[in-house]
C-alpha cells in the first residue's frame, strides 16, 4: 500500500488543530490526487482501446473520480478560508519518484506505457490499509507511516475537532454538484466529513464493502477495480465466496499487442530539440500548464460554469493530443509519450 | 487606422494550421459511399483512395515560437531599452489554441522554384484582435502608447503565412512561416480590408499555368497607406514578393521604386509617365535582398517619406512599384477599388442579410458611386461529369450555385459619404442539391454562392480584377426533423462528422448511437457553446442553427429512432490500383481544390 509519512499529519494531530494546520495538510492532500493523475493518463492513453477497451474503460473511470478528489479537498480547503495552489511548477511531481507526502524509498511511480508491472504501482497507490476479500497485508503499517484513507480519516477527525465555527459562510468558492457531479458543497463539519469520506470509499471502498459508498454508480473502488484487471475478471457479488465476492465476472482480457512503444518517464531523457516528439511534447505540456491555471482559476473563486467549460475543453484537448502522439500521429513510426511538465512557454518547434 | 500605421509592431516566427484533410474531397461526404480506407493517411500516389494528406487533423491553430521583431512608433523605430522587443507573440494560456476555420486573402504561387500546389502557396489574414486585456505595460513607451491608442477596443492585426510543410514526418509538418504586425483600429474602419492604396496584380494569363494566381508582374495584390501627418507612405508588400523556395529568402527583383504615374499613361506600362518618388533597395542594411532579417523585421513594411510636392502628387495619381525589367505592379489606372470588408457568411433559409462593401480611389472613400452586385460562381469548386484517372477525386461532386433564385439582393447600390454601399442579401431554401445519388442519400449540407461587387460605371472605374475578391456565401438547407426529433434524423449528420473527422475517434464514435447517448454531456456542452469558442463543435462551423437546435434538443432526450444499419461502407468497388498510376504526388487540399474552380475548368 501507498503510505504517507506521518509528518504530513503534523498540525492535525495532538492538542493544538488548528485551521492553518488543517489547510496546510488539505493543499498535500490536492496535490496528491493530482500526482496520481499522470501516471492513470500516461497508462491509459498508451492503450489501444480498440484492443484493450474494457482495461481503458477502468482506468478512465479512476481517473475522473481522481479529479472529482481535488475538486473536493479544494472545496473542503477553501470552506475552511484556505486558498489551494495548483498552477506553479511544484504542484507536479517529478517522475520517476514519490508521491508527493510518500516515504522516500516506498513507492517510486513512473511515467510508463500500461503494463502488469504499471498496475502493480497502481495497486499500491490504491490499496486500502486492509484490503477486503482477496488478501490482507501480513504486516501492518509501522507507526511512522499513515495510508491514503488513514490520512483522510485524520484530517476529518481534525475538521471536526475544530467545529462549525471554523467554516467560512456564506458558501466559499466551492465547486458544487452543478459543475461536477458528485461534488459536496462545503460548509460545516458534516459537509467536509461527506467530501472526505467520498475521497475515501471511492478511493479504498468502505470497511465492509468493496464498492463505493455514496457514488451513484455501484462500482468497486479503485482498488478492487485496479485488482479486476489484475485477475483478468470482473469483482462480482457471489453468495458462495468468502466476503461476498469474487473476481469470477466477465472477462477483462489484456492484450499487450495494444499498447504503443511509447517510452517510460520522458522526463529523464528529454526528447531532442526541435524533433517531432519535443513539438508534439511542448504543445501537450502548453496545454497541461494551461489547464492547471484553469483549474486554480476555477477553485480561487471563478467557480463558474465558462470556467468549467475551460477546463473541460482543455482536458478534451490534452486527450486528443496524447492520444494522438502516443498512437504515432502523424508519423506512424515516431510514438511519444507526454512528459507532463510545467510548461508556461510553449517554445515552438525548435524548443 | 490599422496596423498600416506609424505605430504597429513586427513578429515573427511559425503558425500550425493543423487541419483535417478527408473533407477535402467532396464525394467524402457522401455517407452511403463512404469507405474507411479514406480516413487513412495517404499512401504513394494517393492510392487506395484515402484521406489525404492529415487525416487526424484537429484544426488547431498555434503561433509557434512568434517573437517581436520591430515595433515603431512616430518617433521612429524603438530602441532595445523598451520590453516589448523581448516579448513573444503566443497562444493564449488561458483555454484551447484556436481553431482555423475561415479563408484568407489573396493566396498566390508564391515559390517560384519547382514546387507543387500548397507548399509553395502564400497568403495574409487581416483581422481586429478583440477582448483586450493589458497588464501592467508603463514599462514599454511602445505598449503605453498602443494602448493609449487602442482605447475602442480593437486592435488591428494582419499576417502572412507561407511555406506550409506537408511532410507528415517533419517535426514542422502542417506549420509554415509566419510574419505579421499588430497596430491600432479604429471602430468604423473596415476590419478585414485597409482603406487605402490598392496595387492590383494582372494574371499572368492562361496559358501560364497556376495552382492559385500567377501575377504578371511577378508582384502580388499589395496595399498602402498615405500618412498625410507623418508626410510618408506605408507600403505593405508582406504577401506580395516572392520567394525561390516555400518560406525562403525573398527573390532578388531589383530595386523596387515607387512611382507617381501620369494618370494619362498606361498603368504598369514602363514607357508611362512616371516620377519616382521612393526606393526599396535591395542592398543595404534595409536591403530587401541582402539583409536576411529584412523580412521578419518588417513584415515586409516599408515607410518612404514624401515631401509637400509628392504628398499633393500622390492624392491623385496612381501609383506603380516596378523593379528589374518584368517586375511591377500599379493600382489601376483610376485609383479605384471596391470590396467587401468581410467577405464569408453562412445564412439559413428566409434571412437577410445587409453586406458593407467598401469603395475608395486615390486611398480615399468614394462617396456617390454606383456598384453592382452579380452572381459569379467562377472560383467556387465544384467537379461535374466524371472523375479522371489522373483526379484525387473518388467521385464527381455535386454541383455550386445552384439554385440561383435561393439568393435574392439588389444588383445595385450607391456608396454613402463614407465609400459604403450595402449588398441586402435574403435566402430562401435551396434544397438539398448537394445530396448524392440523384438527390435521395445524404450528402454536403445546402449550397455554395458566390456574389461579386464591382463598380457601376466599369469605364471611369476600370482595372484589373481580383480573382478573390468576392462575397462567399454558404446558405443551409432547411430541416424539419420529426417532433420530438430521435436519432433517425441526426444519424446521417452525426455519421457523416465521424467519416470526415477521424480525430473524433479518440473520444467516440459519433456514428453509434449508444456512443453518443454515453456521451450525451460532453457533447450537449460542445454543441452549445458559441461558434466563436474554440471549443465549439463542429469545428468547421458548417452545422446549420436548425440542425444544431435539434441536436441540442435530442441530446437532453435522446429517442433511439429506427436506423437503418450503419452504412458507412459501401459496397461501391474501391478504384483499381492501375488505374491512378499516372497520377503525381497530390498538390494539397488547397492546390486541388483551386483547380477544381469553375473557371478553370472550362478552360
Amino acid at each position: 500500500m501507498f503510505l504517507v509519512h506521518r509528518s504530513l499529519l503534523q498540525g492535525i494531530t495532538g492538542p493544538s488543530i488548528t485551521p492553518q494546520g488543517v489547510c496546510a495538510t488539505l493543499q498535500s492532500a490536492i496535490k496528491l490526487e493530482h500526482a496520481t493523475i499522470p501516471p492513470y493518463l500516461y497508462a491509459l492513453y498508451s492503450l489501444d482501446a480498440g484492443k484493450n477497451r474494457q482495461i481503458a474503460d477502468i482506468l478512465q473511470s479512476v481517473v475522473v473520480e481522481e479529479m472529482l478528489h481535488m475538486t473536493l479537498a479544494s472545496n473542503v480547503l477553501n470552506a475552511l478560508g484556505g486558498a489551494p495552489e495548483i498552477d506553479t511548477p511544484n504542484f507536479i511531481p517529478t517522475y520517476p519518484g514519490p508521491l508527493p507526502g510518500g516515504i522516500e524509498g516506498d513507492l517510486t511511480v513512473n511515467l510508463a506505457p500500461f503494463s502488469m508491472t504499471q498496475l502493480k504501482t497502481f495497486l499500491r497507490i490504491e490499496e486500502p490499509e486492509d484490503p477486503l476479500v482477496y488478501r490482507s497485508l501480513a504486516a501492518n503499517p509501522v507507526e511512522s507511516h499513515v495510508t491514503i484513507g488513514q490520512f483522510y480519516t485524520a484530517i476529518s477527525d481534525a475538521i471536526a475537532t475544530l467545529g462549525d465555527g471554523a467554516f467560512v459562510n456564506p458558501p466559499r468558492n466551492q465547486v458544487g454538484p452543478d459543475l461536477m457531479r458528485e461534488s459536496v458543497v462545503v460548509v460545516n463539519v458534516a459537509t467536509a466529513q461527506q467530501a472526505i469520506n467520498t475521497i475515501i470509499e471511492q478511493g479504498e471502498g468502505t470497511t465492509t464493502s468493496p464498492l463505493e459508498g455514496g457514488g451513484i454508480v455501484d462500482a468497486p473502488a479503485h482498488y478492487y477495480r485496479f485488482m479486476e484487471i489484475q485477475k483478468g475478471y470482473q469483482l462480482v457479488a457471489d453468495t458462495t465466496a468468502p466476503g461476498g465476492y469474487a473476481y469470477n465476472g466477465a472477462p477483462i482480457p489484456f492484450d499487450p499487442t495494444g499498447v504503443y512503444p511509447v517510452t517510460t518517464n520522458p522526463a529523464l531523457c528529454p526528447y531532442p530539440p526541435g524533433s517531432v516528439q519535443a513539438s508534439a511534447n511542448n504543445n501537450f505540456n502548453y496545454t497541461y500548464t494551461s489547464l492547471l491555471s484553469a483549474l486554480h482559476a476555477l477553485f480561487n473563486g471563478d467557480a463558474s460554469q465558462n470556467r468549467m467549460n475551460i477546463a473541460i475543453g482543455l482536458m478534451m484537448s490534452l486527450k486528443g493530443q496524447a492520444k494522438a502522439m502516443m498512437a504515432g500521429i502523424p508519423d506512424p513510426t515516431v510514438f511519444t509519450g507526454p512528459s507532463f511538465e510545467y510548461q508556461p512557454v510553449n517554445p515552438g518547434i525548435s524548443g | 487606422m490599422s496596423y498600416l500605421n506609424a505605430l504597429r509592431l513586427h513578429f515573427a516566427g511559425r503558425f500550425q494550421a493543423n487541419v483535417s484533410t478527408v473533407n477535402n474531397d467532396p464525394a467524402h461526404f457522401d455517407n452511403a459511399a463512404f469507405k474507411s480506407s479514406y480516413q487513412n493517411l495517404q499512401g504513394p500516389k494517393m492510392s487506395p483512395p484515402n484521406g489525404w494528406f492529415n487525416p487526424q487533423g484537429d484544426a488547431a491553430w498555434r503561433f509557434l515560437g512568434c517573437k517581436v521583431t520591430a515595433a515603431w512608433m512616430p518617433t521612429g523605430a524603438v530602441t532595445s531599452g523598451d520590453p516589448v522587443l523581448g516579448y513573444i507573440v503566443a497562444d493564449t494560456d488561458g483555454r484551447v489554441p484556436a481553431k482555423l476555420v475561415d479563408a484568407f486573402a489573396d493566396i498566390w504561387d508564391r515559390a517560384t522554384g519547382s514546387v507543387e500546389g500548397d507548399v509553395g502557396a502564400g497568403a495574409m489574414y487581416q483581422s481586429v484582435l478583440t477582448n483586450l486585456q493589458w497588464c501592467d505595460v508603463s514599462a514599454s513607451p511602445f505598449l503605453s502608447a498602443l494602448r493609449q491608442a487602442a482605447r475602442t477596443g480593437l486592435l488591428s492585426i494582419k499576417f502572412n503565412v507561407d511555406g506550409l510543410i506537408m511532410d507528415n514526418t517533419s517535426p514542422d509538418f502542417m506549420t509554415g512561416r509566419i510574419v505579421g504586425s499588430i497596430g491600432p483600429a479604429t471602430a468604423s474602419e473596415p476590419r478585414h480590408m485597409v482603406v487605402g492604396r490598392q496595387f492590383m496584380a494582372t494574371t499572368a494569363g492562361p496559358d501560364v499555368q497556376a495552382n492559385f494566381f500567377k501575377p504578371l508582374g511577378a508582384i502580388n495584390f499589395c496595399s498602402a497607406v498615405v500618412d498625410e501627418t507623418a508626410s510618408c507612405i506605408y507600403l505593405d508588400l508582406g504577401n506580395a514578393l516572392s520567394t525561390a523556395a516555400p518560406g525562403g529568402a525573398i527573390n532578388p527583383q531589383g530595386d523596387l521604386t515607387l512611382s507617381i504615374c501620369d494618370p494619362t499613361a498606361l498603368p504598369g506600362d514602363p514607357a508611362g509617365t512616371k516620377v519616382a518618388i521612393g526606393v526599396i533597395p535591395t542592398s543595404g542594411a534595409g536591403g530587401y535582398v541582402q539583409n536576411p532579417n529584412w523580412y521578419a523585421d518588417t513584415a515586409g513594411i516599408v515607410s518612404l517619406p514624401l515631401s509637400p510636392v509628392q504628398l499633393q502628387a500622390v492624392a491623385s495619381s496612381p501609383l506603380l512599384i516596378s523593379g528589374d525589367a518584368g517586375v511591377w505592379i500599379s493600382e489601376s489606372s483610376s485609383s479605384s477599388f471596391v470590396r467587401a470588408d468581410r467577405f464569408v457568411y453562412r445564412m439559413s433559409p428566409d434571412e437577410t442579410v445587409e453586406i458593407p462593401v467598401y469603395a475608395m480611389r486615390f486611398g480615399k472613400p468614394l462617396a456617390g458611386v454606383g456598384v453592382n452586385f452579380q452572381l459569379d460562381s467562377s472560383q467556387l469548386q465544384t467537379q461535374v461529369g466524371q472523375v479522371s484517372s489522373d483526379s484525387p477525386y473518388v467521385a464527381p461532386s455535386p454541383p455550386v450555385a445552384v439554385p440561383e433564385d435561393a439568393l435574392a439582393f439588389n444588383p445595385t447600390a450607391v456608396t454613402d459619404s463614407n465609400g459604403l454601399a450595402v449588398l441586402t442579401l435574403h435566402t430562401r431554401d435551396p434544397g438539398t442539391p448537394r445530396f448524392f445519388n440523384n438527390g435521395t442519400d445524404y450528402g454536403i449540407d445546402g449550397q455554395v454562392y458566390g456574389v461579386r461587387p464591382a463598380f457601376s460605371d466599369a469605364q471611369t472605374y476600370n482595372g484589373p480584377v481580383n480573382q478573390w475578391n468576392f462575397i462567399s456565401i454558404l446558405l443551409w438547407s432547411g430541416f424539419t426533423p420529426a417532433n420530438p426529433v430521435t436519432w433517425t434524423d441526426l444519424q446521417p449528420i452525426f455519421q457523416q462528422y465521424a467519416n470526415l473527422y477521424p480525430v473524433m475517434n479518440r473520444f467516440l464514435d459519433l456514428g453509434n448511437y449508444d456512443a453518443v447517448v454515453k456521451n450525451a454531456r460532453l457533447l450537449l456542452l460542445a454543441f452549445g457553446l458559441h461558434p466563436e469558442d474554440p471549443n465549439s463543435m463542429p469545428v468547421t462551423r458548417d452545422l446549420s442553427p436548425a440542425k444544431r437546435n435539434a441536436i441540442l434538443a435530442w441530446l437532453k432526450n435522446p429517442l433511439p429512432g429506427e436506423v437503418p444499419a450503419r452504412a458507412n461502407t459501401a459496397d461501391i468497388p474501391e478504384p483499381a490500383v492501375g488505374n491512378l498510376t499516372g497520377l503525381a504526388m497530390p498538390k494539397g487540399g488547397k492546390a486541388a481544390a483551386a483547380a477544381r474552380r469553375l473557371i478553370l475548368r472550362k478552360q
